[in-house]
């Protein structure tokens, strides 16, 4: 029993295939839904779900909910399966952020946390009480008796986070919640979620920014085409990558420079090298840029007329958690280009990095 | 010695689930309630549902009822002294419970695209429980306005309602009436908007299938002097059972030429049930 007792959300070996759409859409972005995918959040955790668009985040955030029932396999929030008929009991203790706006804009701020109190069960002062104090803190409580139509997006997002969190959820699903927010309020958003993080609620994060996930996941999972590729912690996930950039820009660059590259070994080992701007400018991926860098010192000083004045700057990018992901999942998630430049013998790169992987 | 077969269920469960259908009907309940309060604020908020619901069924009784009563002087032995105002009188209690309860399903779809109803089947309750809480409010908003109707036209001197089971017995029924077709033509509404995905759809398919129960329900024209088919069409028609009571229980005279209150409340009570049913077998998605 303990380990059901200290997990908020556990699922097993969960499949649930979408019926095909009627309407010829086309495949982008549609959710085929989840295919044999095993999940754990412990109390208190928040969990990443990053993938691309159809990749299965929300069939999992649906599954979870009791919108959706697995096909196979099992769905244990907080201890108890999720079948269609616990549902609402399990979703007692559930708080969701839908992706889209998901507030009727005729009703005021305090009309809505009132109606959703007074569907789980609050009333009365205790509920007063507890909308006052959420209002407080998400800065709306000037703002309770207006309507919600006559809100910015921003804190028509915090009042829907206000709601979610209204009835103390042991679980906290959150679809996307910062999607199209201003820096202002995805802060505040985030704001308030560390509070509610700090009081023990586990959290499910959908999310295609990387950063976010990065800053508030205490672990990731990638998912793509419904299934949960990899998952751990993001600095597990960036140390496993070992995929620096380095860009060195030289005065001259040595003659043999490639080649004296090339024959680099152990964690600075040169991955892919490439010579632009008439040889001045050296694009390099290493598996530790902190190793490679002393080695590259020592590499120029050995070239007499070019000392490691010869260097006239270095810039490092660290991999991030985005590289990581690119490399399991393949799909960029911004649209921008992996490395900022395209690297010779990237492929190759991350053909060896997949091989560590698999 | 005893043995056991299975392993007892965690304590803590057992209890969370004997709880759980101890509060559950209480549960429903607030939830049902929750929901009505909302949805009667919503229809109090739009000023101009509240005042067309009230005046086109008596812009229609001035109109049309004054227009037929001179113009035409009808003859039907069921238009009391050729007053057609107060024989049009229920037929416009029953049209102002069609409009209005449709008016307030439609509902349903607002609450879908913007995202209402994702967070309400998000609440610890059957997606039938959401339905229902939706329906009463607007079987109780149908209601109040169909009787805001019939208690205007108590109160309008030209109309002369001869209450043959006593004003207050005539009141009952009516009330009891009006409440049974409102829950009628919300299971209805209802039934189409849980499988119909659009709301132009819905409102097709509700103007196509209410105009010509209006027309066809004895509200404008007694059916007993119609041809044989459209007078078994008309039988046909749940509305025509809804007409048929308010015009006994405080227009007509006597039940001659009438079903009667008693068969009418049963017709209409049976389809509002059977509707119901339909309607609540098939949840919504959330998704």
């Amino acid at each position: 029993m303990s380990d059901t007792d200290s997990s908020a959300l556990r699922l097993a070996g969960a499949t649930y295939r979408h019926p095909a759409p009627t309407s010829d859409g086309g495949d982008e972005g549609v959710s085929r839904g989840v295919e044999d995918v095993s999940l754990s959040v412990a109390a208190g955790e928040v969990l990443g779900l990053l993938g691309p668009n159809g990749s299965g985040k929300s069939t999992v955030l649906s599954l979870v909910a009791g919108f959706l029932q697995p096909q196979s396999g099992v769905v244990e929030v907080l201890g108890a399966p999720v079948s269609a008929a616990a549902s609402p009991a399990v979703r007692r203790r559930l708080g969701v952020v839908f992706q889209d706006a998901s507030i009727d804009p005729m009703m005021t701020v305090g009309e809505t946390l009132r109606l959703h109190g007074r569907l789980f069960g609050l009333g009365g002062a205790r509920l007063r009480g507890q909308i006052d104090v959420l209002l407080a803190r998400m800065g709306l409580s000037d703002r309770a008796g207006d309507r919600v139509e006559t809100l910015s997006g921003g804190l028509r997002r915090r009042v829907e986070l206000a709601r979610a969190v209204l009835h103390e959820p042991a679980l906290l699903l959150l679809d996307e919640p910062s999607l199209g927010l201003d820096p202002d309020s995805r802060s505040a958003l985030w704001d308030l979620l560390d509070g509610v993080r700090a009081e023990g609620a586990a959290m499910l994060l959908a999310t295609n920014d990387v950063g976010e996930a990065e800053r508030a996941c205490d672990r990731v999972a990638f998912l793509q085409a419904g299934r949960v590729v990899t998952t751990g912690t993001p600095s597990d996930l960036r140390r496993a990558l070992r995929h620096d950039s380095v860009r060195v820009e030289w005065r001259t660059a040595p003659a043999d420079v490639e080649s004296r590259l090339a024959a680099m070994t152990g964690v600075g080992a040169v991955r892919a090298a490439r010579l632009a701007d008439g040889g001045t400018t050296l694009h390099v991926t290493v598996d530790d840029a902190s190793a490679f860098v002393p080695a590259l010192f020592a590499l120029a000083g050995s070239n007499g007329s070019n000392g490691p004045g010869g260097i006239a700057g270095i810039r490092i990018r660290e991999s991030t958690l985005e590289d990581a992901y690119f490399q399991q999942v393949g799909v960029p998630l911004q649209g921008e280009p992996l490395l900022g430049e395209p690297l010779q013998g990237s492929t190759e790169a991350a053909a060896a990095a997949n091989g560590r992987h698999s | 010695m005893t043995t056991r077969t299975a392993p007892a269920p965690p304590a803590k469960l057992v209890v969370a689930a004997a709880t759980g259908r101890m509060s559950s009907l209480r549960g429903a309940t607030g939830a049902c309630l929750a929901l009505l309060d909302r949805d009667l604020r919503a229809f109090l908020r739009s000023r101009s549902q509240v005042y067309s619901s009230v005046l086109l069924p008596l812009m229609l009784l001035a109109i049309l009822g004054t227009g037929v009563s001179d113009g035409l002087e009808p003859s039907s032995a069921i238009i009391r002294d050729g007053d057609y105002v107060s024989y049009l009188a229920p037929g416009m209690i029953a049209m102002t419970a069609l409009f209005s309860s449709t008016f307030s399903s439609a509902s349903f779809y607002r609450d879908r695209d913007n995202g209402v109803l994702r967070t309400l089947l998000a609440s610890p309750h059957h997606a039938r429980t959401i339905l229902l809480g939706k329906s009463l409010a607007a079987v109780l908003i149908g209601s109040v306005q169909a009787l805001a109707i019939l208690g205007i036209a108590v109160l309008v001197p030209g109309i002369d309602f001869a209450w043959q089971y006593g004003w207050l017995g005539g009141a009952a029924i009516a009330v009891a009436g009006v409440l049974t077709l409102n829950l009628l033509l919300s299971g209805f509404a209802l039934a189409v908007s849980t499988r119909i995905r659009s709301m132009q759809g819905f409102h097709l398919v509700m103007n196509l299938v209410l105009f010509p129960l209006l027309f066809l329900s004895g509200a404008f024209f007694p059916l007993d002097t119609l041809p044989d088919w459209l007078r078994i069409l008309g039988w046909l028609n749940p509305l025509t059972y809804a007409v048929d009571l308010l015009q006994t229980s405080a227009y007509a005279a006597s039940n001659e030429g009438f079903f009667g209150p008693w068969i009418d409340l049963a017709v209409l009570s049976a389809l509002a049930l059977l509707l119901f049913g339909l309607a609540l077998g098939r949840a919504p998605k959330a998704t």
